[in-house]
């Protein structure tokens, strides 16, 4: 009986063809009511979106921003009523095409968790209290650029900016608004707070019990209505459980002590896909994997070996080594992106073009089987962040690659303070990593002249222009353009391969409806309003 | 004079914990990572924002400097700030004693209570059938891997027949005893069973010592029963070299049990060690440590005292 119960299910939830097919019939039957049980793998630190260490989930169902990312990684409104952009008058830029001014219209109506009204200086107090040097946090991004506020009225906020930043959406006032009324002249490293934020999210924090769960319940005054007029939220309840061994995420999973998983590793997918009622959903992340290349070598500088190297690795043996879960790419823009330029060149695996390209370039094969020129070896120190698994077994297929065209590499693997250090100083010849960027990302910090994370000592005068452009203009159309020209510059100059981007393996019980994974770093929970148990 | 002594021995605990502190602090600053790590990968965090943080916690400082903060700290102050959460060390640990004390605690009164008989048993009907099979079941005991045993306790009683909770302090809006006790079973068993393994042979050569003394066959002259022999003659001798060992095991509660707590998702001290590891929380790694010491130097304190109360003939001055 179970067996075939089981049989059914899996036959009915084959993973991701089962979440298209729910998509298809949304409006079914929303339900009122429901206790979701979210499993997290680390403890949560503080509820204080702006001091997390990490990516915030829980907080994303209680603290609400101006704007949030959706399942595309596009900006939406959330508090505010309209995503400003030049055409709708929302940016302005000054005459001098040097600084610019941003106005939210807000959503009227709204109301905090105590039921005081959210108006416009909750907002302006939000980059107050961020601002802040006493306030210590991570993610004060944008807040220095802002060089005053107004408030004309309690629905409209004007920002002033001291430059011209197109990345304001993915910074400060998208992570969250503090309520004036209750935080203003108290202390934020300390305050309660941070363990029971009041927020206008559609569901408002319980009780918070450390190192072991935080219960958020149904905030009967939501300010949002589904597209069919029901009061949103539907569910009563969401629970998140702090659990931070794996394996008994899954024991839990199995016992159906818990709902929803959004990041399970690779090597359970088996067995989650195996338990009945729980189905498996694939979802994109705005991480990916790099190999790049020192130019101090001056082989290395050599577009010749750059693009030998490109030929000889072969993307489908990385993907394989890692449970056959992360995808190919050919550009650093992951293809979550709509500046994503499909038309980016791409290098084939091809050894025996690798080698004729480095025989032509006069590489030649000495002692070892390891080719030279002018007295330079092709023999390369090789470094990954030690300790990661995925990482070492991705290095070793790389180096079995390079050998193949008669180049060696030698692992040389750091952590911590040394990783950094090498990573940032250009400390390897060859670097395999991974960066993550928000929804509205910055390349020229990797490749840029003088970038801060550029440790390879690359620079192009050419690359810098597209990157300057990408990142000081407004103009949807203009910043597409100038996306697909730095995209084909670093496609045919190659100082890093694009190889591999992620997907995050989410458990979720097949009773919970209308879940969209999220891929940018505002996490699966900014849409927990709309979800409902079938 | 016992009081005397204790204070004597309390006074030179002064010294050895500032060796003891300076050597964790050395360690944990030399291990590879520091506290700012986690950001490495997220290029969105800019220098500004880590310079500050650093500076918040006196990261910037020269190591010494921050050696003789962290002393002051503990000293007069609340340990320091943890660097993952921002709250004082102290108030992070005082939140976990409890739930590691009641599972450390119960896990050692139930070692207790069955390593004793066990021991006795094994001891009394030495080179038994019944012996062989205790010595076999301690060695398992001792060898079995706690994450293994969890696991496997987990899918027996949670997944296959439903009847505990798999993990994790309370259920959420319950907490009565009956919930707790439910809770708190299966990770105790686990953590019980390598201390009633090596306990019960401890027991059990010191029994077996014990019994072969000519004072242990003139009690059985004078016409005592064997109930009587042992509980009143051979359990107080044979006890003492076993003392320091179960003395220890209490001291070692206090530190957490970190591999049991976090396979249980049990929000005690052992758990907390290892999320402050993982993020390299340099206040809240010395201040677990500096605990842990504590506990151990104070179960050394105790064991010597029992040695006395057990033996007349063992006296301190």
């Amino acid at each position: 009986m179970k067996l075939t119960r089981r049989a059914t299910l899996q036959t009915l939830i084959a993973g991701s063809a089962a979440f298209a097919t729910m998509r298809a019939f949304p409006a079914l039957a929303q339900q009122k009511g429901g206790t979701l049980r979210v499993g997290l793998t680390y403890e949560i630190d503080t509820m204080n979106v702006y001091s997390t260490g990490f990516l915030g989930d829980a907080q994303a169902a209680v603290v609400e921003g101006l704007l949030a990312p959706d399942q595309h990684a596009k900006y939406v409104p959330v508090l505010a009523t309209e995503v400003p952009t030049i055409e709708n008058g929302g940016i302005v830029v000054a005459a001098d095409g040097k600084t610019m001014k941003i106005t939210y219209k807000l959503r009227p109506g709204v109301k905090w968790h105590d039921g005081k009204p959210f108006t416009s200086a909750d907002v302006k107090y939000t980059w107050e209290a961020v601002k802040d040097p006493k306030f210590v946090a991570e993610s004060k991004d944008g807040s220095k650029q802002v060089e005053s506020i107004e408030t004309p009225d309690d629905l409209t906020v004007i920002v002033n900016y001291n430059t011209i930043l197109p990345t304001f959406a993915s910074t400060l006032f998208t992570f969250g608004i503090f309520p004036k009324h209750l935080l203003e002249g108290t202390d934020l490293n300390t305050s309660s707070y941070n363990e029971t934020p009041i927020g206008t999210g559609p569901f408002k924090v319980k009780e918070f019990q450390r190192g072991q769960y935080v219960v958020t319940e149904r905030f009967d005054d939501y300010w949002r209505k589904a597209d069919n007029g029901d009061k949103l939220p539907y569910l009563d309840q969401i629970i998140f459980k702090m659990i931070p061994d794996t394996n008994t995420l899954i024991t839990q999973l199995k016992s159906h002590e818990i709902d929803l998983v959004v990041q399970t590793p690779y090597n359970q997918s088996k067995q989650i896909e195996q338990i009945s009622g729980i189905e498996l959903v694939k979802g994109p992340l705005l991480s990916w994997q790099h190999l790049d290349f020192n130019f101090k070598r001056p082989s290395l500088a050599d577009i010749a070996v750059r693009k030998a190297i490109a030929h000889a690795i072969d993307r489908s043996v990385l993907i394989k080594v890692q449970g056959g879960f992360p995808q190919p790419i050919k550009s650093p823009v992951v293809p979550v992106f709509d500046f994503f330029d499909a038309g980016t060149p791409e290098y084939a695996y091809d050894v025996a073009l690798a080698k004729k390209m480095l025989d032509d370039a006069g590489y030649v094969v000495g002692a070892g089987g390891v080719r030279a020129k002018g007295g330079e070896r092709l023999s390369y120190s090789f470094m990954i962040q030690a300790g990661r698994a995925d990482d070492e077994l991705a290095q070793q297929v790389i180096i079995a690659q390079l050998k193949a065209i008669g180049i060696e590499a030698t692992a040389d693997n750091k952590t911590g303070v040394a990783y950094r250090e090498a990573r940032y100083k250009g400390g390897y010849d060859l670097i395999y990593g991974r960066w993550i960027t928000s929804a509205d990302p910055v390349y020229s910090v990797f490749w840029g002249t003088g970038g801060a994370n550029n440790g390879q000592s690359y620079s192009n005068p050419k690359l810098d222009e597209a990157f300057k452009k990408f990142e000081a203009t407004l103009d949807p159309a203009a910043r597409k353009s100038a996306a697909a020209e730095f995209q084909k510059i670093l496609a045919e100059d190659v100082p890093t391969i694009s190889l591999t981007t992620n997907v995050a393996l989410i458990a979720k019980t097949a009773k919970l409806k209308n879940f969209l994974p999220n891929p940018t770093n505002m996490t699966n929970f900014v849409n927990t309003a709309a979800w409902y148990m079938a | 004079m016992t009081f005397a002594y204790v204070f004597k021995r309390l006074l030179g605990t002064i010294p050895l914990l500032l060796g003891i502190s300076l050597i964790l602090f050395a360690i944990v600053h030399f291990a590879p990572g520091g506290p700012l790590d986690v950001y490495a990968d997220n290029p969105s965090v800019s220098k500004e924002a880590l310079e500050q943080i650093a500076k918040a916690y006196g990261l910037d400082q020269p190591a010494y400097i921050q050696y003789f903060l962290w002393l002051k700290a503990v000293i007069v102050g609340n340990w320091g700030y943890s660097i993952r959460t921002g709250r004082p060390v102290l108030t992070e640990i005082l939140l976990r004693l409890r739930p590691t004390f009641e599972l450390g605690g119960l896990a050692l009164l139930f070692s207790l209570v069955v390593a004793i008989p066990l021991g006795i048993l094994s001891a009394t009907r030495r080179g038994s059938k019944l012996d062989g099979a205790l010595t076999l079941a301690s060695f398992a005991g001792i060898s079995t891997p706690v994450f293994w045993l969890a696991l496997l306790l987990q899918l027996l009683f949670s997944v296959q027949l439903g009847w505990l909770p798999s993990a994790g302090y309370q259920s959420i809006g319950d907490g009565s005893l009956f919930d707790r006790l439910a809770h708190i079973v299966m990770p105790a068993a686990v953590l019980s069973l390598a201390t009633i393994a090596s306990w019960s042979r401890f027991i059990r050569s010191g029994m077996a010592d014990v019994l072969n003394q000519d004072y242990i066959r003139t009690a059985y002259a004078k016409g005592h029963g064997l109930l009587g022999v042992i509980m009143r003659h051979a359990l107080r001798n044979a006890m003492i070299p076993a003392i320091t060992v179960i003395a220890v095991d209490f001291g070692t509660v206090i530190s957490g049990a970190v591999i049991t707590e976090t396979v249980f998702a049990w929000p005690g001290i052992g758990r907390l060690f290892m999320e402050s590891m993982d993020g390299r929380d340099y206040p809240m790694l010395m201040g677990l440590m500096m605990m842990g010491s504590v506990g151990i130097i104070a179960a050394n304190l105790v064991a010597d005292l029992a040695y006395a109360a057990l033996d007349p003939r063992i006296r301190y001055g």
